[in-house]
């Protein structure tokens, strides 16, 4: 159903474990290993990291909005989980997706407009790319995610929660930057939009100012301070689940319901930390899979360590040479 | 051609289609075109039961060589479709996409309403039953509902889209235009043109309003109401085309004729009707006859008229007996009940109008004798007649009879308010 993610084809056919993900790809390499031999490339996470600074520089040069890149980058995710990538060309691959998330989100772009800026932007590779080309990889791409196109995305989250856990416009803003890195993940392919938002909203909160990048300490502390509210709340949920007194989907939590040895009471004077008391109630006393959140919070610090691995030039240099080698810039 | 069956044909990452459609349905007939390509009758040859209704995108250009991008009601009906699931929405059983075109297989339904109401006309012409009535009401709304609750606006009801199945369950159909409404980048007034039929077309939208509501849906879902009674369209404006300068005309004509049976809006009823883009327009009409007799007495009877003739015109429609028997009127049972449901659709003011859901509540469907059925054509004697099938064109790889030529317009503007010839 178009809005109700539950009954969703997101939910039902594009949802796996982390070990049906990795079977799949495995699989997939298995099919043909020779390339996969001759053509070594990085991990995952650094393709999707390469895929998104690149559709990232094309979205500005036709000013293609962020919900786009973030459908753009769930078909480049669920295509690739069924097309071994030495057998396509990433750069057509990725203007494909631009465009066709583009329409999918009612802002279309004109083909020849993809066409041409994708040209200039990846003249290296796709020298030879037309509309025909990119019309070709569309059904390509359509026909691998079996017409489902309709992604359902955390940003609607963040703007519908419950009064007592609504974000400052920093808090909120920091958010949504977790939202737009985690499509550098494989979390959009495991967990459901809503889990990945609560988790963006408790570390805007926790993490505020900066998620990744300068401060590792207090990143570090952040994060440990996220897991270990995660757990008390989990706990908490736990105990109301087998007192039988948990009310599906309710807020109503207050402090009081808190462990005794919650961060306010270590911090008791940091206003930061009130709001995460707040929260914690709010999960407590939620039904929301919270090994779900704890899951996604590692993930997601685990990507930020990798994100400084990330190596641009030599995830292109060895993209570049497959492409060639195999003429698929033709 | 590769083992894998990704690369093959010119280029190094040609696409070439898994499943092809002749392998997998054997094509019995066609049945209709339209601006987007046409619409095949067919039977599973692997042992699928059932037929099926396969909708072919062609290509923009005729005998297009090369791929030129999907368009986006293709892609929108496509993506929709594969996530919808009611039995009152017509159900996509699977999409191939082969020889640059797009096959969409639906499960097949027998009938439209157009045509079951078509079939009424005929001499001697007769009303439907109210019982049918009322079952198809019903069942329409429920898939209205479901569609609402789920964020999609259909944006283009009319009698040809609503199917039948010989089960007589009412399938929703055609969603080509159809929208999710739940934070759309472009809001929903812009980029596309005004749609829906235009005898279909909710007054917010003649009045220039771009805002498409679930409200917009529920006005057409009256008008369709409306003629299944009569069987005439109820409001049968005639189209006023758009000008080269492609900005859309008021549609003044389809506007008097709904002015003609409801009166002219008012802003006591309608408080945001001065805020309307075309509200000045609205002095140019003429408020209804049957009161004043010159032209210049209009203002002084202007206020007395607001009432409007819809009561009377549902009376008098369903109070009509049938040509030379002497029988009570057949439609006399739906009672005051189906006019307070048609009242309550055609008001003018979208935010009063019945959503799907308070529709459904109608005490319309709780009382009188005849009680609502998930099969509308139950107790009826007749059978209606079968979808016409064509065999000019038993080819739907090739296909190409003149008619699927689209009209040139873009993509989302007017579509031409032409019903299927008979």
């Amino acid at each position: 159903m178009a809005a109700n993610y539950w009954a969703s084809t997101q939910h039902k056919y594009w949802r796996f474990t982390q070990e049906q993900l990795a079977a799949m790809r495995q699989s997939l390499e298995d099919e043909d290993p020779t390339p996969v031999q001759a053509y070594p490339l990085p991990q995952q996470r650094h393709l999707n990291i390469f895929f998104n600074q690149q559709i990232n520089r094309l979205a500005k040069r036709l000013s293609i909005r962020q919900q786009c890149l973030a459908t753009a980058q769930m078909y480049i995710k669920r295509f690739y989980l069924k097309v071994e990538i030495r057998r396509t060309n990433p750069y057509l691959v990725m203007a494909t997706a631009v465009y066709l998330a583009c329409k999918m989100e009612e802002s279309p772009q004109h083909i020849r407009m993809i066409v041409s800026e994708a040209r200039q932007l990846w003249g290296h590779e796709l020298q030879q790319l037309d509309t025909s080309k990119l019309g070709e990889c569309e059904f390509f791409l359509i026909s691998e995610m079996n017409s489902h196109l309709i992604i359902h995305q955390p940003y609607r989250t963040l703007t519908s929660l419950p009064s007592e856990i609504a974000l400052s416009p920093e808090e909120s803003s920091l958010a949504w930057s977790v939202i737009n890195d985690h499509y550098m993940t494989d979390l959009p392919l495991i967990h459901p939009p809503h889990i990945i938002a609560l988790t963006a909203i408790l570390l805007a909160i926790v993490l505020r100012p900066s998620p990744a990048g300068s401060g590792g300490n207090n990143q570090a502390a952040g994060v440990a301070t996220a897991a270990s509210m995660l757990v008390q709340a989990q706990q908490s949920q736990a105990r109301r689940r087998t007192s039988g007194t948990l009310t599906p989907g309710g807020s109503q939590g207050s402090s009081e319901q808190y462990p005794s040895d919650s961060p306010a009471e270590k911090k008791p004077s940091d206003p930061r930390m009130s709001k995460v008391v707040r929260f914690a109630a709010f999960l407590a006393d939620s039904t929301f899979d919270i090994e779900a959140m704890i899951d996604t919070t590692q993930e997601i610090l685990t990507f930020y360590e990798c994100h400084e691995q990330f190596n641009a030039k030599l995830t292109q240099d060895q993209i570049s040479r497959y492409v060639k080698a195999r003429s698929l810039d033709k | 051609m590769n083992h894998n069956n990704f690369i093959c044909g010119p280029g190094p990452m040609g696409y070439q289609s898994k499943v092809r459609v002749v392998d997998k349905y054997k094509v019995i007939g066609f049945i209709s075109s339209g601006t987007y390509g046409r619409v095949y009758k067919a039977v599973g040859r692997q042992g699928q039961p059932g037929e099926f209704a396969i909708k072919k995108f062609k290509p923009d250009k005729e005998g297009e060589q090369s791929y030129v991008g999907i368009s986006q009601s293709a892609i929108r009906e496509m993506a929709l479709c594969s996530e919808l699931s009611h039995p009152n929405v017509i159900r996509l059983v699977e999409t191939i996409l082969e020889d640059k075109c797009i096959f969409m297989v639906f499960e097949y339904a027998e009938h439209d309403l157009l045509q079951i109401i078509h079939h009424h006309t005929q001499q001697p012409r007769h009303p439907i039953p109210p019982s049918t009535i009322k079952s198809i009401m019903f069942q329409l709304l429920n898939g209205c509902q479901y569609l609402h609750t789920n964020w999609v606006l259909h944006r283009d009801l009319k009698p040809a889209n609503i199917m039948v199945t010989s089960a007589g369950e009412i399938k929703i159909g055609d969603l080509g235009l159809a929208r999710l409404f739940w934070k759309p980048l472009h809001a929903l007034f812009s980029g596309d043109k005004v749609v829906v039929t235009i005898w279909y077309r909710a007054p917010e939208l003649l009045l220039g309003s771009k805002h498409y509501t679930p409200a917009t849906d529920m006005w057409a879902v009256g008008c369709i109401f409306a003629e299944l009674l009569s069987l005439r369209p109820i409001f049968k404006g005639e189209e006023a085309k758009m000008d080269n300068k492609k900005t859309v005309p008021f549609q003044r004509n389809q506007m008097q004729k709904i002015v003609d049976i409801m009166g002219l809006p008012t802003k006591d009823r309608w408080p945001l009707l001065p805020s309307m883009p075309d509200y000045t327009q609205l002095v140019t009409l003429q408020p209804p006859l049957g009161g004043q007799h010159h032209g210049h007495h209009y203002n002084h009877h202007r206020q007395a008229l607001n009432t409007g003739h819809l009561e009377k015109w549902y009376y008098n429609t369903i109070n009509q007996v049938s040509a030379g028997s002497g029988a009570a009127p057949p439609l006399a049972s739906l009672g005051k009940e189906g006019y307070e449901l048609l009242a309550g659709l055609l008001v003018y003011n979208p935010e009063k109008r019945l959503t799907a859901e308070q529709a459904l509540q109608h005490p319309f469907f709780s009382t009188g004798p005849d009680k609502v059925s998930a099969n509308c054509f139950e107790g009826l004697k007749t059978e209606y007649p079968h979808r016409r099938v064509s065999q000019d064109d038993n080819d739907i790889r090739t296909g190409s009879l003149p008619g699927t030529k689209r009209s040139g317009l873009p993509d989302d503007s007017l579509r031409p308010g032409k019903r299927l010839k008979e």
